[in-house]
């Protein structure tokens, strides 16, 4: 064995030793920008449902989607029964109300989401009064402010609650949209599953 | 500084390995909670707030507006009753259990999630449209050319996804009792 593969030998663990630091950072650094990835592609990726029909939509107007065909890359695994119509809400511009109703015949469901696709409220029309919907969409801090007017205004005249069929949406989100889906229970009756969706009204509403 | 020498080439590896393994996780299944029934597989914190990140990333690449909890739950087969990935070239029976659902619609996808372009310009059959037989049960044709019955048109293209999406779902029976739900069946018959 040569002095020069002796001395090799000698420095071969020290050269170890001082690559695994950075194999660790390489390691915790690859880990961060996934994690980092994961957690902001909901909010940023452009293609996302949020980004895609609702957030060019103005506050307070509906969108009715057109029918799912083979053309159509979005929203990925649409069902061809299913006629949606999307309204975004924006709290920091105020509180949201939807109104839906269903036919009776054909099933009807609503949906809130926040912008990053979060489903955080659904329903189907069996689950609620005759089929309606009447849901304001609020932040805490709106919700407690619309309570004190309405106590202010019952003090005042005594005729300040809520409607009865009103759910109010406390959202943890301040943007998202809400999905209302009706369903064709055949092919010929997509028109009808459409139509029920002209019954539906997003407006804005304002804070107290 | 002579010690400082790799953090540069550590620091693009570490990206680049980020970035791959992020492309690599929204290539899988969207979330870790899959029930599977048969050949059936469905992810019900998709619907709800208790979503998982890794979910939530996958939906938002895909584009996807997944059904509510409340709205009903989607069933998604790759794969027939004997694991072998759905081909088009194929013919495939469904059949046995409806979803205890009000209603339901089973509808065929190419591995992007579009409808398949096909000669009857047809992507799906419902609950209500369907026939059956006089005890109830029914059986449905998923095949390229068109078959008597309940027929589910494929197109051309031969790698295939199934969804059976159970509306205004029986939750009780969904999502906390999936051991004791049945679900059609997948049988291959001949290909072509």
């Amino acid at each position: 064995m040569s002095s020069r593969e002796i001395l090799l030998r000698k420095k071969f663990p020290g050269r170890v030793f001082a690559f695994i630091p950075w194999l660790l950072g390489l390691v915790l650094g690859a880990v961060a920008v996934h994690l980092i990835l994961i957690l902001t592609l909901p909010a940023l990726a452009p293609g996302s449902a949020y980004r895609q029909f609702a957030r060019p939509l103005p506050l307070g107007e509906k969108r009715v989607l057109a029918r799912a065909e083979p053309s159509m890359s979005r929203p990925s695994f649409s069902d061809p029964f299913a006629a949606l119509a999307l309204c975004r809400f924006d709290l920091k511009q105020g509180p949201l109300r939807l109104r839906a109703s269903a036919d009776g015949d054909r099933p009807l469901s609503v949906s809130v989401r926040l912008a990053d696709g979060t489903v955080i409220y659904s329903a189907g029309d069996r689950q609620t009064p005759g089929g309606r919907f009447n849901i304001v969409i609020v932040t805490q801090a709106q919700a407690d402010a619309q309570d004190a007017a309405r106590e202010r205004a019952e003090d005042d005249s005594g005729e300040a609650k809520p409607a009865e069929d009103e759910l109010r949406l406390i959202s943890p989100g301040k943007s998202g949209f809400a999905v209302v889906r009706s369903l064709a229970l055949r092919e010929s009756d997509y028109e009808k599953a459409a139509a029920q969706l002209d019954a539906v009204a997003c407006s804005m509403e304002k804070t107290p | 500084m002579s010690n400082l020498k790799p953090l540069p080439i550590v620091l693009a590896a570490a990206v680049a390995l980020g970035v791959a393994a992020t492309l690599l996780s929204l290539r899988g299944e969207p979330g870790f909670d899959a029930v599977r029934l048969g050949p059936w597989s469905s992810w019900p914190r998709l619907g709800n707030s208790e979503i998982d990140p890794y979910a939530r990333a996958v939906s938002a690449v895909e584009g996807a507006l997944p059904l509510g909890g409340a709205e009903g739950l989607a069933f998604i087969a790759q794969v027939d009753e004997t694991g072998s990935p759905l081909d088009a070239r194929c013919d495939y029976q469904i059949s046995g259990a409806a979803p205890p659902a009000r209603f339901w619609t089973l509808t065929a996808y190419d591995s992007a999630g579009r409808l398949r372009t096909n000669i009857a310009e047809r992507y799906g059959l419902t609950s209500a449209a369907l026939l059956r037989s006089a005890d109830g049960a029914f059986s449905i044709t998923a095949a390229r050319e068109a078959r008597p019955g309940n027929w589910l048109p494929l197109g051309e293209k031969s790698r295939f996804i199934l969804v059976l999406r159970a509306y205004q779902a029986n939750t009780s029976a969904l999502a906390s009792a999936f051991e004791g739900l049945t679900l059609p069946t997948i049988t291959r018959g001949l290909c072509s």
